[in-house]
């Protein structure tokens, strides 16, 4: 196989790519065990979307190195995968599930409309493809966003942690990209990840402080219930570790200043979660390499 | 070839791809549903892109083969090649008048127009956002954006308390 360093694209390709295989297989996880009928439908459809974009990025990334692409979703070794870690992580909660597809769908939104300018007239086109099954997800993710985070004392609390367990992971989809500098001199990537990065916390920010739930920006950590403010407005167990890395407000705005948490994803290196996860995905391709159906 | 006998062929396909039916959707043929966006007929070979209406749509693989299956009845010496390509992408308005009958007929509501809906029932109630298939009251609910398969949303109808399922409007522009 090509390496990341023969062909930036591989790079852009498979950080999307491996983003929502990993984010689909997590989803996939919910089948059969959602809180109710019409989320596990929700939850099997949106990983067959997820799945469904990883295998059209796949295809150009075929013919780049010529891997087909249930080899490159289930034949590689665990250092070859992209994803972001945050994908990697557990369902754990609803409240969790919940946040991670907000800052998940949001943030790949925000990318997909940058991507949908590349001046990669094929990724461009798979991009269009991908960005109206998208509309389906974020629709899901702010809908139940609202209903969490406006509902009952227990479904705002448990949103919250899950928010705050996610948050630093969540700003590290941005992480650069190696080659980033060559795809944004070719206009492959129309915006350096920092910038896409910028918009989207901009963005989320705004929409977390209407929420009531900034908080979440300043102060994270275990998904624990310590982290939510009593009505007094104190937080138990604030630590100074337990600040998102890199982001804060100033002049109004939430911004990013350099940290990253659970940085890596983009140059193959993984959380403790990964390797489970990689185990059951690829069984079955591991021991009938090549398998059909 | 002379032309006439390439314009002759080239019909002849587009009927044999108007009797290639959506199996998730029976009554419906791909040429109604839109997805086939161009037929070519090259000197050795009749060339067929089509559209896929959601990407991770199962039945593509036997829209594929029951296409190439078709063609090549009709193609005489030439080969057969059925693609599916990503540009245009397909939307939810290339579903012909016919289409959207047959699919109304097969107790499915056509997608609507444009507007994309919210998901989750408790908070679009009292908004109409389908006519039920069954006696065409709009008088209806939405349960879920998502249902049996990809392409499918699932409603309730308050006026004859039937479930339904409508097609999902999949719209050009990004709100």
């Amino acid at each position: 196989m090509a390496t990341m360093t023969d062909d930036p694209r591989l790079s852009l390709l498979l950080a999307l790519a491996d983003d929502e295989l990993i984010m689909g297989h997590r989803h996939s996880e919910w089948t059969g065990w959602a809180p109710h009928i019409e989320e596990d439908l929700a939850f099997s459809s949106i990983g067959q979307d997820e799945m469904a974009h990883a295998r059209l990025l796949y295809g150009l990334v075929k013919e780049i190195t010529g891997r087909d692409e249930n080899d490159l979703a289930l034949g590689r070794q665990q250092g070859e995968y992209r994803n972001a870690v945050l994908c990697e992580r557990p369902n754990r909660d609803w409240g969790y599930t919940i946040a991670r597809q907000y800052l998940y769908d949001s943030a790949d939104a925000v990318r997909l409309a940058a991507l949908a300018d590349s001046s990669w007239k094929e990724l461009a086109d798979l991009v269009g493809v991908m960005r109206l099954e998208e509309k389906y997800h974020t629709d899901h993710a702010e809908a139940w966003f609202e209903r969490l985070a406006r509902g009952p004392v227990t479904a705002r609390q448990r949103f919250a942690e899950g928010l705050s367990a996610c948050i630093g992971e969540a700003v590290a989809l941005f992480e650069p990209l190696p080659g980033e500098e060559d795809l944004v001199a070719d206009g492959a990537l129309p915006k350096p990840n920092e910038e896409l990065l910028a918009d989207w916390l901009a963005r989320l920010g705004e929409v977390l402080e209407e929420a009531s739930l900034d908080f979440v920006l300043e102060r994270h950590g275990p998904p624990t219930g310590e982290m939510v403010p009593t009505s007094a407005g104190e937080i138990a167990g604030e630590r100074e570790d337990l600040r998102v890395p890199g982001v804060a407000r100033r002049e109004g705005r939430w911004v990013h200043e350099g940290g990253f948490e659970g940085a890596g994803g983009r140059h193959g290196r993984h959380s403790e979660d990964f390797l489970p996860l990689w185990d059951e995905m690829t069984k079955l391709y591991r021991e009938h390499p090549g398998a059909r159906w | 070839m002379v032309s006439t006998e390439v314009d002759a062929l080239e019909l002849t396909v587009w009927e044999a791809l108007a009797a290639v039916h959506d199996p998730e959707i029976p009554p419906v043929s791909i040429t109604d549903l839109g997805i086939v966006d161009r037929v070519r007929i090259g000197d050795g070979a009749v060339e067929v892109d089509l559209l896929p209406t959601f990407a991770g749509c199962p039945a593509l693989d036997v829209i594929r083969e029951d296409v190439e299956r078709s063609v090549e009845r009709v193609a005489g010496d030439r080969s057969v090649v059925v693609r599916f390509v990503y540009s245009p992408p397909w939307t939810s308005d290339r579903i012909t008048p016919e289409g959207r009958e047959a699919m109304r007929g097969y107790g499915l509501t056509p997608p609507g127009e444009g507007r994309v809906f919210l998901p989750l029932a408790s908070l679009t109630q009292g908004s109409q956002t389908a006519t039920c298939p069954f006696c065409g009251s709009a008088d209806t609910v939405l349960e879920s954006a998502f249902g049996p398969t990809l392409c499918r949303s699932t409603h309730f109808c308050r006026a004859c308390r039937n479930a339904f399922e409508a097609f999902k409007p999949k719209g050009k522009t990004i709100r």
